[in-house]
């Protein structure tokens, strides 16, 4: 453990310093950010109210509805001039998402990353290579990031082709492969075709991030790679990777909350659902200075896990994630609402609204976007060539945008 | 040691404090910092029974509620007033007997007499001066005897209130100094300062108070970095502060 007197600390202290936490962030909310100040007043609640962690629930959500409205700075706490770090990413509106950072909030996100890698067995002694792909740029960063801060030897994802970047893990000797799922499962096959034994590779544990991760492909990857996997969860709306971290006793992921505190609801009615009942994840930042969020909800259908782990940790987990409570869907570990494939596919027709249908599909482990988009008159073409022309640019339209691959089909009208 | 919940505190109709929530951990200098005003005091004397007050106060697993000030100081919690309150007319042996009296009664004077060159390893000039008037000695000497009559009292938990006011720069740093060194002596410590960063080097945590509320806590050090802290505290980056963006 890397601060053993929070991820074992009796729960009733734990309790006791989220409380605080919680109403020192809420006041700042309040004061600095008149989307919160106005949730309070509606409701004719005051900051007194909040007595106990269970008065969270009294609060409304916030939703990624919200985050849009009050693009870009709006939910901003702190002026700009403390801002250091300023993200911006797709998102899944028609906005980008902004989040803010100020000093300390790179310092603890820095911190917490360490914990998420000792819990995975890293040291300062490994060599750690990161393969993400360029669309999770902040995951990339921040997993970067944090190994350096722990000290481990570091391979930044660079844009090398699958059998080059098996030939670094060889010959570089690494130990740690930091990867998603999808791309995990990838370089096993490009593995079978270079003929490449895992008994080559220094490889001893690998850290999946970014999608789920069920547990046939968990046991198809370990299988493949022989290494010891580790996980974590996290969003990048609540900064990004090591929200929470598998441990070594691998009964779900502890939530770090001294930081961030999960609650679970029925994404039906919104209310708390019974402790263990699964719903939907909604969590409140506890320390973040630059970019407090009161109850945000994630999307992710999961549950928490209060029952003591193996591993000592004190800190809740989270159950699987079994799947999503909104239409939002992941590509390879890229978060994607519908609604923008529909609008960029309608770009690309030149602002025909189009009819189509899309799932994931994989592809040598690779997650890539099928969508069928029904011919229609308005942009049929007897050429072949232009109807091809119009394929590769709404790709190229939502690889540019999305950073997913994409593979598009046409189907005739009436077929 | 100690954990408040929800501690809200009044003058009168005036809430001077509102649902504070904190804690210290035995052996920690923690630091109460926070502009005129922000309830810093009143957060002191709510602890010690001087002002009427709503919440859960516990200190060693014990509820303070409903506890006459005189109680509070029997579990071991020892205030050093804003402004030293030293009793002026009265030499300094006497101020420092009067720091024991709860313990007159219970314990030999032999204890009382080790607690007393306790205080002269940490302050030796008091040792010098013990039949001077306390009125008559200089601030920082002043300082130094309302401590050493607080530590007579045997605390466990210390709550200073101010202690720089009014010194000249060394002497805090000398009056803080202590602080460190009584800390590693098994005294907990609650230290309430306008002097922000003297405070903050000296302590281990802190929690900043506006307006009766805490808007942050965090690491000493940390707090010592961070520019909103620094802007409305600490009295660095004035220009930045007026000129705006």
């Amino acid at each position: 453990m890397r601060q053993p007197e929070i991820e074992a600390m009796d729960r009733g202290e734990l309790e006791l310093l989220q409380l605080e936490r919680l109403q020192s962030t809420l006041t700042r909310a309040y004061r600095q950010v008149k989307f919160y100040r106005r949730q309070f007043d509606r409701l004719g609640l005051n900051l007194d109210d909040i007595k106990s962690l269970a008065d969270l629930a009294r609060l409304p959500c916030t939703t990624r509805e919200d985050l849009s409205e009050n693009y870009p700075y709006g939910l901003f706490a702190a002026p700009l001039r403390d801002i250091v770090r300023i993200l911006s990413s797709p998102g899944t509106t028609e906005k980008p998402l902004v989040v803010g950072y100020a000093p300390p909030d790179l310092k603890l996100w820095l911190e917490l990353l360490a914990r998420l890698y000792v819990a995975a067995g890293v040291t300062r002694e490994d060599i750690l290579q990161i393969i993400l792909p360029p669309g999770l740029a902040n995951w990339r960063r921040d997993l970067q990031a944090g190994a350096e801060y722990l000290g481990a030897s570091v391979i930044p994802p660079a844009t090398l082709n699958f059998a080059k970047e098996l030939m670094v893990m060889r010959d570089y000797k690494t130990s740690v492969l930091v990867t998603t799922p999808p791309l995990a499962r990838h370089l096993l096959t490009v593995m079978a075709r270079m003929d490449l034994s895992p008994a080559a590779l220094s490889l001893k544990r690998a850290l999946l991030v970014a999608s789920p991760l069920p547990p046939e492909v968990r046991r198809e990857i370990e299988a493949g790679f022989q290494v010891r996997l580790a996980t974590a969860y996290g969003i990048t709306e609540v900064m990004g990777p090591g929200l929470a971290f598998s441990c070594g006793a691998d009964g779900g992921l502890h939530f770090s909350e001294d930081h961030f505190y999960p609650e679970i609801i029925d994404p039906e009615t919104g209310n708390p659902a019974p402790p263990g009942a699964p719903g939907e994840l909604v969590i409140t930042t506890l320390s973040t200075v630059a970019f407090p969020l009161v109850r945000f909800r994630s999307g992710d259908r999961t549950s928490l896990i209060a029952e003591p782990c193996a591993c000592g940790r004190t800190l809740t987990r989270l159950g699987e994630i079994t799947g999503r409570t909104d239409p939002i869907f992941s590509v390879g570990g890229i978060k994607v609402h519908p609604d923008q494939v529909g609008a960029l596919i309608r770009e690309a027709l030149g602002g025909h609204p189009p009819k189509f249908q899309h799932q994931v599909v994989s592809e040598d482990g690779l997650e890539i976007l099928d969508i069928e988009l029904t011919v229609e008159e308005v942009f049929f073409s007897d050429e072949i060539k232009a109807l091809e022309c119009l394929c590769r640019r709404a790709r190229r339209h939502l690889a540019d945008h999305l950073g997913i691959n994409a593979r598009i089909t046409l189907k005739e009208l009436g077929a | 040691m100690l954990k408040i919940k929800n501690l809200s505190a009044y003058y009168g109709s005036v809430k001077a404090l509102s649902g504070v929530t904190c804690h210290v951990r035995e052996g920690e200098i923690v630091t109460l910092i926070g502009a005129n005003g922000a309830g810093k005091t009143t957060l002191l004397n709510a602890i010690c029974g001087l002002v009427r007050k709503d919440g859960d106060l516990a200190f060693a697993g014990r509820s303070l509620k409903g506890l006459a000030p005189e109680e509070i100081v029997g579990l071991g919690i020892s205030q050093v007033p804003e402004g030293r309150q030293l009793f002026a007319p009265m030499t300094v042996a006497e101020n420092l007997e009067l720091g024991a009296y709860r313990r007159y009664r219970k314990e030999s004077r032999a204890a009382i007499g080790e607690d007393l060159e306790r205080v002269f390893e940490l302050f030796p000039r008091l040792k010098d001066r013990l039949a001077q008037l306390a009125g008559t000695m200089s601030g920082g000497e002043q300082q130094m005897l309302a401590i050493g009559r607080a530590l007579m009292a045997r605390p466990r938990l210390l709550l200073l209130d101010e202690p720089s006011l009014g010194l000249a720069p060394i002497v805090v740093e000398d009056i803080l100094a202590r602080l460190s060194q009584l800390r590693n002596e098994g005294v907990t410590i609650l230290l309430v300062e306008q002097n922000a960063r003297a405070a903050l080097k000296v302590a281990d945590r802190a929690y900043v108070l506006e307006t009766g509320r805490i808007i942050l806590s965090g690491l000493a050090a940390d707090l010592l970095q961070d520019r909103q802290v620094t802007r409305a505290y600490l009295g660095r980056d004035y220009k930045e502060f007026t000129e705006g963006r």
